[in-house]
């Protein structure tokens, strides 16, 4: 019974922390992957414009979490980078 | 029979007659080994990113093939050997797509490498 009376006490205080991170943000911070739209363009290693734009200034690749782009999509490009680095294209 | 995609960089020092000699001779040889081409691109003359064996600038082309992998096994040994090419690269894909060419307009090419020496 001790315990029972408790438990209430601990929900109270959950609720006088109204700012924690493990709140849900009202606002939406999290873009959606911009490669996996619909008509999105295709990744290929020819397409060196849109390579260029998941560049660095130091021509090194942008992590998934600045570019939010998915992960299966991330690889793809990760792969084509690396194939048109080889034939010096970037 | 699959379907490959293949790049090569030449020399910058060839003329006209030179890089039609050499793209033939690479058409023959995918031919003689159970090939088939389906198209050629020549992207011309570029600025290479880095320098490959003293070169700054290269001849690209590229070939859109359908073959086994014998033919492409007879292509790479003869391009190692051969002095005027600089790199290649084959690809295999899914599905040859004929109709997108990303080095076709010209004026792209210019103000890509204008951005390039800013």
């Amino acid at each position: 019974m001790k315990r029972n009376k408790k438990r209430p006490l601990k929900k109270k205080g959950s609720k006088f922390s109204k700012l924690s991170l493990f709140q849900k943000p009202s606002i939406k911070f999290f873009r959606s992957c911009p490669l996996s739209e619909k008509n999105a363009p295709v990744v290929d290693y020819k397409n060196i414009r849109l390579l260029k734009k998941y560049l660095s200034e130091s021509k090194r690749i942008l992590p998934s979490r600045i570019t939010s782009v998915s992960l299966k999509k991330q690889k793809e490009l990760s792969r084509a980078i690396k194939r048109a680095r080889s034939l010096a294209l970037i | 029979m699959n379907c490959y995609e293949h790049t090569l960089i030449a020399k910058q020092d060839l003329s006209e007659t030179q890089t039609k000699i050499l793209i033939n001779k690479y058409h023959d040889i995918i031919n003689k080994n159970q090939g088939k081409i389906l198209k050629t691109e020549e992207w011309g003359l570029r600025n290479l990113s880095y320098e490959i064996k003293k070169n700054k600038k290269g001849f690209y082309f590229h070939f859109k093939l359908e073959g086994l992998g014998k033919t492409i096994e007879e292509l790479e040994k003869t391009e190692n050997i051969d002095d005027m090419v600089l790199r290649f690269l084959t690809i295999r894909v899914k599905k040859i797509d004929l109709k997108t060419n990303y080095f076709e307009n010209k004026e792209d090419q210019k103000i890509l490498e204008k951005n390039e020496k800013k």
